[in-house]
């Protein structure tokens, strides 16, 4: 950049951060949105995939066999036991939500009941309750297991919690919208107001604009997602184990891939002020089928193949590797960062030409 | 009467005929109910997702009458094909090619579980029917399958629940071959569904409520505080104040506007749950359509709120969109809200939602009512009654911006 570009971007670059700062709109999006979905969704549903901390509701029969049910579950994960005099009682529990399933021994037979209301929560209660079954089927003729299973985790921190996928999903999410919002909201916006057109006829390059523009829109997401990251460990306690380079890299790499994104909805859409609508469908529509709140693999097949031609997915599962979430070649990391900073700057100078220029009259 | 059911339907046709409000008030709202069915609504059933697993015998023993390891291994291999043309098998198995060093697959399996590109790695060990053979004869502890999973992803721990599952029956099939295990006594295991008159609840029919409340109360954060203001600051409204039309047959035609909308959403939704998923809840049922209209109403009531509040039209849907997510979610939408830290509980039983949504599907059967009835009512009217007051007190019509 020449001496005038660079004093034109250090103004720009000035009026950039105070639009920023003073459009509340912006700074809840980027700063608030995320946590208030880190807060909400860990507290609604930190619990999800543990079936085994679930309150199971026992009526045996009072004889050595249903001594040896209730031992079997109480040996079974973290659930906890709550014992009731028969069926009736038991159907009233879970009825009003005392116990989440319950397990009834007659001497004859073993029936599991379940809250017909919990529809989302029912499989995994089947799934705790056929492992019940099962040590108990050979209990009952004196049999102990004979083959068990001895599970060692390879790659990723092993132990995560659906939380510790989800917050890398939020973060790509972050980094997504920033990019898309940067030119299908604020750059469209500014010519929605004319603002652009303003601009263009002062010598101001319209590379200056646009360096302006990316350089807030990059410390802006980066500074965000780390707040994010930052308050999921200290509330959730989650273990992370961020690789800082790779973090710190393809953070920025996926904001300007996701400006190119932006740059085409721009330039797709012809009028300014539908451009930002587009994309903010467009987003909520990838932040349901790119397995950021539900894992990829419980879609259908034909949602599979959806989310796998979204670029969110891709962004979600290398923020999760350097998060050191999951693990992942490296050479699939690096594809997906290059990927996308490639893309956006291969699109930057369709913005500068086609975007970033004065309204047709 | 012609002024009001005019007013009634121009807020009516605006509404559809703009394609931002048309997509965020009637196509979402019919996308998120497809797309949560189709993510949720399968769920326990059979899946649809073939897993990779590498698979090896390191125990093999050529088929003898002690050849435990080839009893395990087709099990494992069964899973890797289907019954029918139209279910996927579970597992597409990986395993050595003939000669391969079986110690080199292992590493070079290994890793790709690592990188996500197996599910599993399953290795029966050399030692495995000799272990077993101590085991049954009570001489030492069960012999052991390795399984690798992959760390942090969910088709790992789907695929290994199914490997449990397989080797739960591996016991009593090798116990039964050894005469431990009499399958004629086999334990008999049913299950059963309380709650409900015991109808076995479909997703859809707890999500279909919670999807129809929240396209009306997108309705109301957005399209009353959008017409208004919009129409104030593009002094559309101006010009209804110079025609004889009052401002309460003008405030009645707008809210017959703002209910038909939400009647058009409630029809395309519940026709879409009904026919194309199969929801069997009663929702329209007096009771079902009395709370729906008191959903409307409040929701009215609370865009007229923010109407007040926000100086411009912009302002006011910063506003909404600030309230929008945290109100859905908090309200219990989508998802039932369990136990809750203390500052989010007291969002959570100070958002109307949260009782619109619950007196609904308590009224519908579909859940354990998690607040008192009457405040499934009273809860939602106080807050339409102090954002009418408030809105009354402070909207100015004719001003402009």
């Amino acid at each position: 950049m020449g001496c005038r570009a660079m004093s034109a971007y250090r103004a720009l670059l000035g009026a950039e951060l105070r639009i920023f700062v003073r459009d509340k709109a912006s700074l809840a999006f980027t700063f608030l949105f995320p946590l208030l979905f880190i807060l909400i969704f860990g507290a609604l549903m930190g619990g999800i995939g543990d079936a085994e901390d679930s309150r199971i509701g026992l009526a045996v029969a009072p004889n050595e066999e249903g001594r040896q049910l209730e031992q079997i579950v109480s040996e079974t994960g973290r659930l906890s036991v709550h014992s009731h005099p028969d069926r009736t009682a038991l159907e009233a529990a879970l009825e009003t939500g005392d116990v989440d399933f319950g397990a009834v021994w007659d001497g004859d037979r073993l029936t599991f009941l379940y809250d017909a209301r919990r529809t989302q929560e029912n499989h995994t209660f089947e799934e705790v309750a056929r492992g019940i079954a099962a040590r108990f089927n050979l209990l009952l003729q004196g049999l102990a297991p004979i083959v068990s299973t001895r599970v060692e985790s390879v790659g990723g921190r092993g132990a995560t919690g659906w939380l510790n996928l989800v917050v890398p999903g939020i973060l790509a999410f972050s980094t997504l919208s920033a990019g898309l919002f940067a030119v299908s909201g604020h750059i469209t916006g500014m010519k929605q107001r004319k603002l652009l057109d303003r601009m263009i006829v002062t010598p101001m390059p319209r590379v200056a604009l646009l360096a302006a523009v990316i350089s807030v829109r990059l410390a802006v997401v980066y500074v965000s997602t780390l707040i994010t990251l930052g308050v999921a460990i200290a509330v959730f306690r989650l273990d992370f184990d961020v690789d800082w380079l790779r973090y710190s890299l393809f953070v920025p790499a996926g904001t300007v891939g996701m400006m190119g994104f932006g740059t085409v909805i721009a330039l797709v859409v012809r009028q300014p002020s539908s451009a930002g609508n587009i994309a903010n469908a467009i987003s909520m529509i990838m932040m349901f089928v790119s397995g950021i709140y539900f894992p990829i693999e419980i879609m259908p097949a034909f949602l599979r193949g959806i989310s796998r031609a979204m670029p969110l997915t891709y962004m979600a599962d290398a923020l999760r590797y350097a998060t050191g979430v999951i693990d992942m070649s490296d050479t699939r990391f690096w594809w997906t960062t290059g990927i996308l900073f490639g893309a956006g700057v291969a699109v930057l100078p369709l913005l500068a030409r086609y975007v970033v220029r004065a309204d047709r009259r | 009467m012609s002024g009001i059911t005019a007013v009634a339907r121009t807020y009516l046709v605006t509404n559809l005929r703009e394609r931002i409000t048309l997509f965020w008030f009637l196509v979402f709202p019919l996308f998120l109910l497809t797309i949560l069915t189709l993510i949720f609504g399968g769920l326990g059933s059979d899946l649809e997702t073939t897993f990779a697993v590498g698979l090896v015998n390191s125990a093999r023993a050529n088929g003898g009458p002690t050849d435990f390891s080839s009893m395990v291994e087709r099990a494992f291999v069964h899973l890797s094909s289907s019954d029918s043309p139209d279910r996927r098998p579970l597992f597409r198995l990986h395993r050595p090619a003939d000669g391969e060093d079986p110690r080199a697959f292992l590493d070079r399996e290994k890793d790709a579980v690592r990188i996500g590109d197996r599910a599993l790695l399953i290795e029966i060990p050399a030692g495995f029917n000799e272990a077993l053979l101590a085991s049954v004869g009570g001489a030492g502890p069960p012999a052991a399958i390795a399984i690798s999973v992959s760390g942090g992803r969910i088709s790992s721990e789907i695929a290994r629940s199914i490997a449990d599952q397989v080797i739960a029956g591996v016991n009593e099939r090798i116990l039964t071959v050894v005469g431990r295990f009499d399958p004629s006594q086999a334990l008999t295991v049913e299950s059963a569904r309380v709650g409900s008159n015991g109808r076995d609840f479909l997703y859809v029919d707890f999500l279909l409520p919670g999807v129809v409340l929240m396209a009306f109360f997108t309705a109301g954060l957005f399209g009353v505080p959008g017409t208004i203001l919009f129409g104030r600051e593009r002094k559309i409204l101006k010009r209804y104040w110079v025609t004889p039309l009052e401002t309460r047959r003008f405030l009645a035609g707008f809210s017959l506007g703002h209910l038909a909308l939400c009647a058009t959403q409630f029809v395309a939704l519940y026709l879409l749950g009904r026919f194309a998923f199969g929801a069997r809840v009663a929702l329209l049922s007096p009771l079902s359509l009395a709370f729906l209209a008191l959903a409307a109403s409040v929701f009215l009531a609370f865009g007229f709120l923010i109407s007040s509040l926000a100086r411009t039209a912009n302002a006011a849907m910063a506003i909404a969109n600030i309230l929008n997510l945290p109100m859905m979610f908090l309200g219990g939408l989508f998802f039932p809200i369990g136990e809750l830290p203390a500052i989010l509980r007291a969002v959570m039983l100070a958002n109307p939602v949260t009782y619109l949504a619950d007196g609904l599907r308590t009224a519908l059967g579909v859940t354990t009512p998690m607040v008192p009835c009457a405040a499934t009512i009273a809860v939602p009217v106080a807050w339409a009654v102090v954002c009418v007051v408030v809105a009354a007190r402070r909207l100015q019509w004719g001003a402009e911006q």
